[in-house]
């Protein structure tokens, strides 16, 4: 008896000790087990509807400040994660890192050409929000907010999303990774109007 | 010899449970996540579509129905093929008779993804009531389909034509032009303190504040503190905040107040598979109910005569959450949707934001009993509000250019526009789309934030 019981505390309390004191690893699991790093595939043809169809599928994905890789089974694989801490290997692109793969964008800040990438390439890509809203890079150019159309952006100093949709009440549908408690997803907003954030374009697309 | 043995096990039996217990714990952290995030790619297919319905025409547009298709099969690189989408809408006079299907056509030469439309003949069109439409869209190939409003015929959109509306010419707006002076009710610095208000993702990271506020009958003013789960609510005339904490997921999130006192939260996220909640609390911030809306985003919440009503997208329908006082199933409050918002006074309000314009009906039954058509030369984002005073309207809508951004406030009536000032923007804190104003008897009551902390102010509006 007193043997069986001695086994079980012990056993128990080290259970404790153990998933408390691994439990800090948690959040590096899923660039490691499901992210590469496989070179983009330069496409020719692309459009705003087929960037759409990309950013859908990041929907309901997690945020990772400063990640870029992500799944598509509708849920945020590594939940609260330390948002302090950019390296922390969970799942989602920040708001920045989402728009440059959404915009199927070169690592090259000189090319404007189209480098389709996987959804499972852990990549952010060079550009922080501030830099989308200067319209750096070759393929980004800054346009009047009025003029902006569906997968163009609206960016201010510390954020980026993606024009969907408009509503009738002059709000527009933003399809955007927003934040570690948020993930990725469509919300209704009002950054049009706001003169934190400017019009940024990607130049080329097909249609 | 067995006092020995049993000392040795003794000290043996524990280090044996703390080598297996750190074990299994160890493995049960790296081995659980780890299965649970090598779900693999799961490429699924895309489907998704949207629609701006023309909610209020002139006369002399085309009434032409236009989807949004975004398709997609297999993994990214395929996402410029699209796939084969179909679609029809189902048009007939408001109100009347049976709907007629109308064919959509692909308006892309591919026939993939893109965008379909119909235009609708003029005998519909040209009904004064105006029509009533809804749309049916599938991909056969994914086995994917789309209802758009999601309701149907049984909740389908209502595009009305605006018969003598008081047209008003706003010009170029004036930035920094004539403002009022507000009577400041609440205010709360940044921070943690019993009477601050919290900023979700800190000040470097797009900073959110509280995302919404309301004001009762009686004058008490809400603020909804969304990153410290509270409530800061000012009895009128307190200079201090009591503090109601509330069971809530700590994102932005809408509110509106009852008469019965209850407090209303929209939540803006939700758990995986599922749309997002109304809260309603009571008074002490008890959770009376959790009622999950019909749509994949909602926008707004607010109170009509007989209980909240969610803007929710992508339909852009109003829907009741509850009805006769009963939390509405999804497919209920899809069924009860309507462009028009329900006003606690009764009757309903239609807007619609086109380009540099706004129309805007007042609805009653099916009678569109006033209407105002306003046009700008400066851009036009957002409609703030629009709220009815008696027999005038107030609107407060978003003026913008590139650099700089105010509210305009007007005040309309039959005759024209009888009262307008401007507000500066005071957004340095994001809040809920469109929780920055509210209407109460003659008083207008606006959120609004500076790198100091957040306040509602108090403008009393000039009705006669």
């Amino acid at each position: 008896m007193l043997v069986s019981r001695t086994l079980l505390v012990t056993f128990g309390l080290a259970l404790s000790v153990g998933w408390v004191g691994s439990a800090a690893a948690y959040h590096t699991r899923f660039v490691a087990d499901n992210c590469n790093y496989a070179a983009p595939t330069p496409t020719s043809v692309i459009t705003r509807d087929g960037s759409a169809a990309v950013a859908l599928r990041a929907r309901y994905e997690g945020y990772q400040w400063a990640g870029g890789c992500w799944n598509d089974n509708d849920r945020d694989d590594s939940p609260g994660d330390p948002t302090t801490d950019a390296g922390t290997g969970g799942e989602g692109g920040d708001c920045s890192g989402f728009a440059f793969k959404v915009w199927r964008e070169s690592l090259d800040t000189s090319d404007s050409s189209f480098q389709q990438w996987g959804m499972l390439r852990y990549v952010h890509g060079p550009y922080t929000a501030a830099a989308f809203k200067a319209g750096s890079g070759a393929p980004n150019v800054t346009v009047s907010k009025s003029a902006l159309i569906k997968m163009d952006a609206l960016a201010s100093d510390g954020h980026i999303g993606l024009v969907y949709a408009v509503n009738p009440d002059g709000t527009d549908q933003i399809i955007e990774a927003k934040g570690e408690a948020y993930g990725t997803n469509i919300w209704t907003r009002t950054y049009r109007g706001s003169s934190s954030y400017s019009g940024v374009r990607r130049t080329g697309w097909s249609s | 010899m067995r006092r020995g043995k049993s000392l040795h096990l003794r000290l043996a039996l524990p280090l044996l449970g703390l080598v297996i217990g750190c074990a299994a714990g160890v493995a049960s952290v790296a081995l659980g996540p780890a299965a649970a995030q090598r779900t693999g790619p799961e490429q699924r297919a895309v489907f998704d579509a949207t629609h701006l319905p023309p909610l209020l025409t002139m006369p002399d547009e085309r009434a032409e129905l236009a989807y949004d298709v975004y398709c997609a099969a297999g993994d990214d690189e395929g996402a410029e093929a699209g796939c084969d989408v179909r679609g029809a809408v189902f048009v007939r006079r408001a109100g009347r008779g049976s709907f007629e299907r109308l064919a959509l056509s692909s308006q892309k030469s591919n026939g993939g993804s893109g965008q379909l439309a119909a235009r609708v003949p003029n005998s519909l069109a040209s009904q004064s009531g105006g029509f009533e439409y809804y749309a049916e869209l599938k991909a056969p190939d994914l086995g994917e389909r789309v209802t758009i409003p999601a309701g149907g015929a049984d909740a389908p959109h209502t595009s009305r034509p605006l018969e003598n509306p008081v047209d008003i010419a706003l010009g170029r707006h004036s930035f920094g032009g004539v403002r009022r002076v507000g009577v400041r009710l609440a205010l709360a610095a940044w921070g943690d303190g019993p009477a601050q208000a919290g900023l979700e993702q800190g000040r470097q990271l797009g900073a959110i504040g509280p995302s919404a506020f309301d004001v009762d009958a009686a004058g008490t003013v809400s603020v909804l503190d969304q990153a410290h789960r509270r409530l800061l609510r000012w009895r009128k005339g307190a200079r201090e905040p009591i503090r109601v904490p509330l069971s809530i997921a700590g994102t932005i999130a809408d509110l509106a107040v009852g008469n019965d006192g209850s407090t209303y939260v929209l939540e803006s996220t939700a758990e995986p598979g599922r749309n997002a909640l109304v809260r309603r609390f009571d008074d002490a911030g008890r959770e009376l109910e959790a009622i999950e809306t019909a749509e994949r985003t909602s926008s707004q919440i607010r109170m009509a005569q007989d209980g909240a009503l969610v803007l929710g997208h992508r339909s852009h329908h109003w829907m009741p959450v509850t009805v006769g006082g009963v939390p509405a199933s999804p497919e209920v409050q899809l069924r009860r949707g309507r462009d028009g918002r329900s006003l606690r006074t009764g009757g309903e309000i239609v807007l619609f934001r086109h380009a540099n314009e706004l129309r805007v009906a007042m609805i009653s039954g099916r009678s569109m009993t006033r209407s105002w058509r306003l046009t700008s030369a400066t851009p036009l984002a957002e409609v703030q509000l629009a709220e009815p005073i008696e027999q005038r309207l107030v609107l407060v809508v978003r003026m913008y250019d590139d650099d700089v951004d105010e509210f305009a406030v007007l005040t309309v009536d039959r005759s024209g526009l009888v009262d307008q000032f401007t507000l500066d923007a005071a957004d340095w804190a994001e809040t809920a789309p469109l929780s920055r104003f509210r209407l109460v008897g003659k008083s207008l009551y606006r959120l609004g934030s500076t790198p100091a902390g957040a306040f509602v102010d108090r403008f009393d509006l000039e009705v006669r």
